[in-house]
């Protein structure tokens, strides 16, 4: 039979690193850095010269503007908690996330779009976009985690709400670390929570 | 603490009620046929499964049409916490603000549909979950992990998503309509049919529903989620990413894989997903199970989805029987020994019901009887 190895409602969890970006500057907790920029596909490419992007993301500039934001979040979250990753090798973290909108604006660029195409065909691309969990799935995609993924949402949600379910699943899984996001189109931060308790970090509980 | 399954109901395009669905599949029948809810002529294909009755032209929402009647007068107690699984809730709001400048399209925002849920059955707390098509069985897998933390000790998960031109659109613009109907894991498939339903799953501890005295109908013994990582439309081709959430559902309910009798598979009729299902099934048992998929006959009913084919795996378990895939004519080499247009029997106490959604969004929930 399969031990399981989750249900440990004992697990030390810490945040093991932290970004933020707001619409002119960007930053991280652990290691401190500071940033301004001047727009989204600016601050990709400063991040990639900087190497905060191990490598290209496929089709950025194609992304919509949740979604380029979402991966530059990650970036520094993962490259503040010391988290790398490969093109070729997926790592069993999770990420979830929340935001004020959800897809809505997506929702209207998208339909607005078949509606002055006059209703007779739509644009795959901006369809996919269509879905809150879209930004959430462009940063799985480009960064490898093959853990748990979805959005969540209320009027009076809360991020220390997000930061418990995300402490929840990870108790009840054998992942190691999880990203919680909010990406809201004016600001936006994320947060790794790790497991592991050999990692300096700030108890969050 | 053990999550179970205290109540449940549904409606889908062949009505209101679980038996009128579980009757309709057992006997083979489609509620796919002709749309007529808006113009189809543009599109890939001009057929779905609609719910007969429901109101284009009114106030109220067509998932608030299919939520009331569902809702209305339930024992559900005021600390009970809700969890709403949808992708679109009440796009309409957005349709009708864009073509006949009649509203404000940020009213679509689900958390808007949450609040007049909350306040339908009078619970104070809740969330709105969305992940894509896996959206209900990720609801179920919050629920449960919510239940068995001991946050929360009774979790009402609601689903529900309706056929709209926003959507249908969009799929068409993917080209991932089967023109003459879906037909789940048949050599010649070629894509899926939208539906529509909403329904709900009332969870509490094992504990407050022996105190409560409220039957188990089901135990919801095992959950596991994960993402292919691959492609925003596409599901990773070797199932990898699908056979990674059953084997942590698996792992979660500390069960030996034998004891699982069916698969209700998610079942597209997609080329690549139902492909994708089969190879992640055959990675993870080593021999074939009763599998089957209900989207040849509900139509792809998106973040309702996976708590429409829960329900229907209960049912399934009380009877020992899955139904026939609807739709199915020919059987995809890939799935011969497996997926059947006939019913197929069997006699273990677990079954396990799957979900694979955009973005590469898997899901799995383990139920026993």
């Amino acid at each position: 039979m399969p031990r399981c190895c989750c249900k440990d409602k004992a697990k030390s969890i810490i945040v093991k690193g932290a970004a933020w970006i707001n619409q002119a500057n960007y930053g991280t907790t652990e290691k401190k850095i500071l940033g301004s920029y001047n727009n989204i596909d600016d601050l990709y490419v400063k991040l990639k010269q900087e190497k905060v992007f191990l490598f290209p993301v496929k089709n950025f500039a194609r992304f919509d503007f949740v979604s380029k934001m979402t991966c530059c979040l990650v970036a520094l979250a993962l490259g503040d908690a010391n988290i790398a990753y490969q093109k070729d090798c997926k790592q069993n973290i999770g990420i979830i996330g929340t935001n004020s909108q959800g897809a809505v604006e997506a929702n209207r660029e998208y339909f607005k779009d078949y509606v002055v195409n006059g209703r007779k065909s739509s644009r795959a691309n901006l369809f996919i976009y269509t879905l809150a969990t879209s930004p959430l799935a462009e940063a799985a995609i480009h960064f490898k985690l093959h853990g748990p993924l979805f959005y969540e949402s209320s009027f009076d949600i809360s991020f220390s709400r997000l930061l418990q379910d995300a402490k929840g699943i990870l108790r009840g899984s054998d992942m190691q670390n999880i990203l919680v996001v909010e990406n809201d189109q004016e600001k936006s931060a994320c947060f790794v929570l790790s497991v592991d308790e050999s990692v300096k970090g700030v108890s969050c509980g | 603490m053990r999550p179970v399954i205290v109540d449940y109901d549904m409606v889908t395009a062949f009505g209101r009620g679980v038996n009128l669905c579980w009757e309709n599949l057992l006997s083979g029948q489609t509620a796919i046929k002709r749309l007529s809810r808006f113009n189809t002529q543009n599109f890939q294909s001009q057929s779905a499964a609609a719910i007969e009755g429901l109101k284009v032209d009114t106030d109220e929402s067509l998932v608030m049409q299919m939520l009331k009647p569902l809702l209305e007068n339930r024992v559900i107690t005021q600390d009970s916490f809700l969890v709403l699984a949808t992708t679109t809730g009440e796009i309409e709001i957005l349709e009708r603000a864009l073509l006949n400048n009649q509203g404000d399209y940020k009213k679509s925002n689900p958390n808007y549909l949450l609040d007049k849920v909350k306040d339908l059955i009078g619970v104070k707390s809740a969330v709105t979950i969305s992940a894509a098509c896996s959206s209900a069985n990720t609801a179920l897998g919050f629920a449960g992990s919510l239940i068995s933390s001991g946050r929360q000790d009774c979790v009402l998960v609601v689903a529900c998503d309706s056929i709209s031109e926003f959507v249908f659109s969009g799929f068409s613009s993917l080209m991932a309509l089967d023109k003459t109907g879906a037909r789940p894991f048949d050599e010649n498939r070629a894509g899926l049919s939208i539906g529509e339903a909403a329904g709900f799953i009332l969870l509490m501890s094992a504990e407050r529903a022996k105190k409560e005295k409220r039957n188990s109908l089901s135990e919801l013994i095992g959950w596991g989620l994960s993402n292919d990582a691959n492609h925003m439309t596409g599901p990773i081709r070797d199932g990898g990413g699908l056979a990674l959430a059953i084997e942590a559902a698996v792992m979660r309910a500390e069960i030996q894989k034998e004891r699982i009798g069916s698969i209700c598979a998610h079942g597209t009729g997609t080329l690549y997903n139902d492909s994708m299902e089969m190879k992640a099934f055959k990675s993870v048992f080593e021999n074939s199970l009763p599998t089957y998929s209900i989207k040849g006959a509900t139509g792809h009913t998106m973040g309702a989805a996976g708590l429409i084919e829960a329900i229907i795996a209960i049912e399934s378990l009380k009877e020992k029987v899955v139904p026939p895939t609807v739709g199915l004519r020919d059987v995809d080499d890939e799935a011969k020994g497996w997926v059947s247009n006939k019913t197929q029997k069997f006699d273990k106490d677990i079954v396990l019901s799957v979900n694979a959604g955009f973005g590469g969004i898997n899901a799995a929930v383990l139920l026993q009887g």
